[in-house]
């Protein structure tokens, strides 16, 4: 579904990403940890676009991400994205915000979204915020939300760049739990976390940056049980002391 | 289209530089005189004394509510009444004489909310510190507050004077001559609008936009010592 | 003080029929006939202009940069003289005997005001969208919104809304920059002043009415637009924070 071929990223004369390749197969959850500074966001935000890249091919569902004739909005309307500060548009209701791309990027009318947007916030517990604004919710409820907005558009995969990081502990469960059954759905899935439980969960892969490159990209047993690399090790030696 | 005649221009160009300093002149008197009233009424304005933040208010409120073009004519007919009142004699006061105390007045108005906004984002704890080593108010304000206050909104009391210099162009209400004064009396013998006031315009750029861009890379100066 | 105060000569007839107070109230009416439509030429001109030099596409900024800097830079009145009497004299020569002959000055005027304030409108939408978080734009294009979809949706509304503020202080400094159209044959409230004191020389009278006229008028457009910001106001949002939580 999503084939990422020697990516390499440079900003200026300083290389943010180089030669990454690695691929995400239909129905696959992959997670993507590192330390800060690793490139991860950058790499996820090559899949759909919204960073550019020098090097390489990424190819989503036969669509080459890096050709210009590609009708970018198209393709972005399918890959669903969540981002780490939540991002509603805050002077939407929660309604609107579902429902906004559906009538402008797919044409649906507005009975239709509304009707979408609601039965999807219903399905994340928040249905009776459906006139309030973003302002209103609490992160943990605005996470929730986002993912709603990005699955009116159902994408064929959702990537998020991560989706806990900005939130207080006792709200991370209530979207990991929204994300848990998203995969045991079947749904495509590439995530940039720190949540090394929900990992060991859902992820069918683990992949590993450091400065830019991928270090390690193993099945997930593999990956927790004996980590070929040492700053794999090392990382995750930190990282489970949580 | 007529032929373009700049010659006009050069003939003139000593009337034209006389109205350039004259704008010059007032621009400097009332940036000068205009930051000093304006800190003080800055000063009243943020002080616990109820008439004096009052009247700072109340001064600043109207300057900035009305247009300049108003208050020159009005300062320009006023004023010699006034000081007939205080002084028993008539005083006439010409038309240029006039704007160099308009500006002043009008412009510590702006000049004045731009010091107490500065004052303001000076750390309270920076006047706490001014007191507790025995400060009274006025020193504080004079070595701790002031002199930071300044040097944050330079850039912004800068910009303020450009404007002003630009803002001196009004005078032609009052038939005193300013640079655009002096353009507008050639062209009214020699009528050649076209170059006058193109000439006009393009010097109030090259001057104004040399100028902005000075205070656009003091401001990166300043934004790298702090 | 040898001032003769007369408050009844608003009373009187002037030599053309009518009252002076009717001279007041006809230069009002033509100061809120140039403001209100200056203000509207630079509201559109100034958000284009604005969103211009926010676009990742160079040439538009380098215009919008270059707009802004030609007419922040050069005086009103010099602005207004231009378009009065230069810019007829370099347009083909039936566009310029139209302009001289058949314009009238209310255009040329307009277009004066309204350009000159579009530059200080567009540095403020540029600031207020610059002010907006990044991702607002990345999550609006990740739903598959084109960017100008983006400007128009996510981005705009709020930075109108960041910015309203400086707009206020935009709109009353239009009702006091219309004053100026005077140099150019407007027939509006500073002209009227002028020519009371002409007439009659009761100056402190005049001035006082005149004075209290623009007060009311920037007290009216304030008080309109505080309407419009409570009417805006986006429950639950401090205006301009990025998004994140808000318990």
């Amino acid at each position: 579904m999503i084939e990422i071929r020697n990516v390499s990223k440079w900003y200026g004369s300083f290389q943010v990403l180089t030669d990454c390749t690695t691929n995400v197969n239909k129905s696959e959850v992959v997670v993507v940890c590192g330390p800060s500074g690793s490139g991860k966001s950058t790499l996820i935000k090559c899949v759909n676009a919204l960073e550019p890249f020098q090097k390489g091919s990424i190819v989503v569902n036969g669509v080459a991400v890096e050709d210009p004739k590609t009708n970018l909005p198209k393709l972005r309307a399918q890959v669903g994205m969540v981002f780490q500060n939540f991002e509603l548009f805050p002077h939407m209701t929660i309604t609107d915000n579902l429902t906004i791309a559906q009538i402008k990027v797919l044409g649906r009318s507005r009975e239709e979204a509304v009707n979408k947007g609601l039965k999807l916030l219903d399905r994340v517990g928040l249905k009776a915020q459906a006139a309030k604004y973003p302002g209103q919710l609490s992160g943990g409820q605005q996470q929730r939300v986002a993912i709603a907005r990005a699955l009116a558009m159902d994408p064929i995969c959702m990537l998020f760049d991560e989706p806990t990081s900005a939130l207080d502990p006792e709200m991370i469960n209530e979207v990991l739990d929204v994300m848990v059954q998203l995969a045991h759905e079947g749904m495509t899935m590439m995530c940039v976390t720190h949540e090394m439980g929900f990992a060991r969960k859902v992820a069918h892969r683990v992949i590993f940056m450091d400065r830019g490159a991928i270090v390690e990209d193993a099945a997930k047993e593999e990956f927790f049980g004996q980590p070929r690399s040492e700053r794999a090790q090392t990382f995750l030696a930190k990282i489970l002391h949580h | 289209m007529s032929d373009f005649d700049f010659s006009v221009i050069l003939e003139n160009w000593g009337f034209l530089a006389q109205g350039l300093r004259y704008t010059v002149q007032v621009t400097l008197t009332a940036m000068l005189g205009g930051i000093l009233i304006g800190t003080v009424l800055a000063l009243m304005r943020l002080s616990s004394i109820a008439p004096l933040q009052w009247f700072a208010a109340g001064y600043v409120n109207i300057f900035r509510s009305v247009p300049l073009v108003q208050v020159i004519l009005a300062f320009y007919l006023i004023l010699p009444m006034v000081l007939q009142m205080i002084t028993g004699q008539q005083m006439p006061i010409g038309a240029a004489n006039s704007a160099y105390f308009t500006f002043t007045v009008f412009e510590a108005a702006y000049y004045s909310e731009i010091m107490r906004s500065g004052i303001q984002s000076v750390p309270r704890g920076q006047v706490a510190a001014g007191y507790a080593m025995g400060f009274t108010y006025g020193q504080t304000m004079r070595l701790v507050v002031l002199p930071q206050a300044f040097r944050n909104m330079l850039p912004v009391l800068l910009t303020q004077t450009i404007i002003l210099f630009q803002d001196v162009s009004l005078v032609y209400a009052i038939g005193a001559t300013d640079f655009f004064g002096a353009a507008d009396k050639i062209t009214q013998r020699d009528l050649r609008p076209v170059e006058m006031y193109t000439t006009v315009a393009v010097v109030y750029f090259v001057i104004c936009f040399a100028l902005s861009r000075l205070v656009k890379l003091l401001q990166s100066r300043i934004a790298i010592i702090r | 003080m040898d001032y003769h105060w007369d408050w009844l000569f608003f009373f009187r007839e002037t030599d053309d029929g009518l009252k002076y107070y009717d001279w007041v109230l006809s230069g009002l009416g033509w100061t809120t006939l140039v403001s209100l439509a200056s203000l509207a030429v630079a509201l559109a001109l100034g958000s284009a202009l604005g969103v211009m030099r926010t676009t990742p596409k160079r040439w538009f900024v380098a215009i919008g940069d270059a707009y802004v800097d030609v007419f922040r830079n050069i005086p009103l009145i010099v602005q207004l003289f231009m378009w009065f009497f230069v810019v007829p004299e370099l347009v083909p020569d039936r566009i310029g005997m139209w302009m001289k002959q058949d314009l009238p000055y209310v255009v040329i005027a307009v277009v004066g005001l309204g350009l000159y304030t579009a530059a200080r409108i567009a540095e403020q939408v540029k600031a207020g969208i610059n002010s907006l978080s990044r991702g607002q734009r990345d999550a609006g294009l990740a739903l598959g919104l084109t960017e100008w979809q983006t400007y128009r949706h996510v981005r705009l509304p709020m930075a109108y809304r960041i910015v309203l503020p400086a707009m206020t202080s935009e709109a009353m400094n239009i009702f006091k920059n219309s004053a100026v159209t005077y140099a150019v044959g407007i027939l509006e409230l500073y002209f009227q002043y002028k020519q009371i004191i002409e007439k009659t020389s009761q100056v402190l009278e005049i001035t006082i009415v005149v004075t209290l006229a623009y007060f009311a008028l920037a007290f009216l457009m304030n008080r309109l637009l505080a309407f419009i910001e409570r009417r805006t106001r986006v429950p639950g949002l401090i205006v301009g924070s990025k998004g994140g939580d808000v318990a």
